[in-house]
């Protein structure tokens, strides 16, 4: 589903955040994505949808080119890749509502979008992936004005919406407290689960990556140190990962 | 070094005051002139209150209809000129063409105005137009580049084009504020357009500066009192708006 083949990201000036790293990815699979601060975790997601433009190396997402794609074929791709982020990234003024119908911009004609109109169809798509996060009580409510936990979940459904093959989650738990934080990852779970959707998410957290992922990346200094299932992440695994010795 | 930094400006400014002619006694000698100047002024004359209302109208609509054909006028040319959102190239251009324009001000295009359509308030409304778009297109450029990245990401991994990007992601963020610099900007104008009429480009400028030459003081002094109830009048409003916007 996700082929990462010799990524490498040098941020400007001249920081080097990933070195040449491989990684695939199988459908249906939820990856993990672990490693302490600065390991490179973030960068390698928005590689994958090139919100980092990669500066060597291939990425392809269900088979598609998403490295050398043109602009046009870039959105088409883009739309496969829903992405969920630490700080929701909803557009605050405007409604629940509004917030998932974004999902499909990709889909909708573009210039009735911009006018706020889209296809009967598409409306009834983002309530029922509002539905499936259970805020259908909240479609009118200013974005703004609900809870981090909740406006996870809107931002949840608005990746939803998008009907995508791949969603990203860039540390979606990192801003909640503890028990909103394994609701989001349960609702993630049941998405892989249902949907067989493919997830790769990075994690702050070890333990409830253990607990929710398939499969544990271990990220360390822009090099992939760990690859397996959870199962496999030993005391030595994780000295490897998060050791104290310099990098 | 500190003492002498302070020595030397004021040694400049000296040097200033010298070079302009700044006379203390030259003023102090223009002080009864000025007391007998005000003294004529009062009372005020009632009689001229509808003209000096005219004009106070004809002030609010140059500076209302100027403003909101250049708080649309400066949207494109905002973005154009904001560094996150165009092309280098674009950016360049568009910043230094602003910059370039921005130094005119209302009263110097009153006067080209003037020249080319002929006198009346349309001359005025169009200086207006031009001043007011180049400043608001650079207070909306500023705005553009310090909105929250974090929703234009999501905007764009959806799979959206360039300006749906612009549509969801950036103007919901925007707009608020473009809404109260255009209110400011209407402020400023009003007072920018009480002297249009000095140079034939419409409103109460103009009756001020008829009163004066006919050396008709009290009639001077009911206009002068009408403009500055209409600008205490529109700042009030303007800044209520504004404190509800924010």
């Amino acid at each position: 589903m996700i082929e990462v083949r010799g990524l490498r990201v040098v941020l400007p000036p001249a920081t080097v955040a990933l070195y040449g790293v491989d990684l695939v990815v199988e459908p249906g699979e939820f990856v993990m994505i672990i490693g302490r601060s600065g390991a490179g975790k973030t960068t390698f997601l928005r590689a994958i949808n090139r919100l980092v433009e990669p500066t060597a190396g291939t990425v392809h997402v269900a088979g598609e080119p998403v490295t050398g794609a043109d602009p046009r074929a870039l959105r088409r791709v883009r739309r496969r890749i829903g992405m969920i982020f630490q700080q929701f990234n909803l557009v605050r003024r405007a409604s629940v509502l509004e917030n998932v119908l974004a999902g499909r911009l990709g889909y909708v004609p573009e210039w009735p979008s911009l006018l706020g109109r889209f296809p009967v169809r598409d409306r009834a798509l983002a309530r029922e992936c509002l539905a499936q996060v259970g805020l259908t009580a909240l479609a009118d409510r200013r974005a703004d004005t609900l809870s981090g936990g909740e406006q996870q979940r809107v931002a949840i459904a608005r990746a939803l919406a998008q009907e995508p093959q791949v969603v990203l989650g860039d540390e979606p738990t990192a801003s909640l407290d503890p028990a909103l934080a394994q609701v989001i990852l349960g609702i993630l779970r049941r998405i892989n689960e249902e949907r067989r959707l493919t997830l790769v998410v990075s994690q702050h957290q070890l333990e409830s990556a253990l607990e929710h992922g398939t499969r544990i990346v271990g990220f360390r200094a822009g090099r992939i140190v760990f690859d397996g299932p959870p199962r496999a992440v030993t005391p030595a695994v994780v000295a490897a990962i998060y050791g104290e010795e310099a990098a | 070094m500190k003492r002498a930094a302070l020595v030397a400006s004021l040694g400049l400014l000296a040097g200033i005051a010298w070079h302009l002619g700044a006379d203390p006694v030259r003023f102090a000698r223009g002080l009864p002139w000025m007391w007998d100047f005000v003294r004529r002024m009062v009372p005020p004359d009632p009689a001229v209150l509808p003209s000096a209302l005219v004009g106070a109208l004809g002030t609010l609509e140059i500076a209302l209809l100027g403003t909101a054909l250049a708080a649309m006028l400066a949207v494109p040319l905002g973005f154009l000129s904001a560094r996150n959102v165009a092309p280098p190239a674009v950016y360049y251009v568009a910043r230094t063409a602003l910059n370039f324009f921005r130094s005119i001000d209302t009263l110097v295009y009153a006067l080209l105005f003037v020249a080319a359509v002929g006198l009346g308030p349309f001359p005025g409304m169009l200086a207006v137009v031009a001043y007011t778009t180049t400043s608001l297109a650079k207070l909306y450029s500023e705005t553009i580049e310090g909105i929250d990245a974090g929703p234009v990401d999501a905007i764009t991994t959806t799979g959206a084009t360039r300006l749906q990007v612009l549509r969801f992601g950036v103007l919901p963020q925007v707009l608020p504020l473009f809404f109260s610099y255009v209110l400011y900007r209407f402020e400023s104008n009003v007072r920018a357009a009480t002297v249009l009429g000095f140079v034939g480009a419409g409103g109460i400028g103009l009756y001020l500066q008829t009163y004066l030459r006919m050396i008709d003081y009290p009639a001077a002094s009911t206009v002068l009192l009408v403009t500055v109830l209409m600008v205490v009048g529109v700042d009030y409003a303007s800044a209520r708006i504004r404190a509800r916007l924010v």
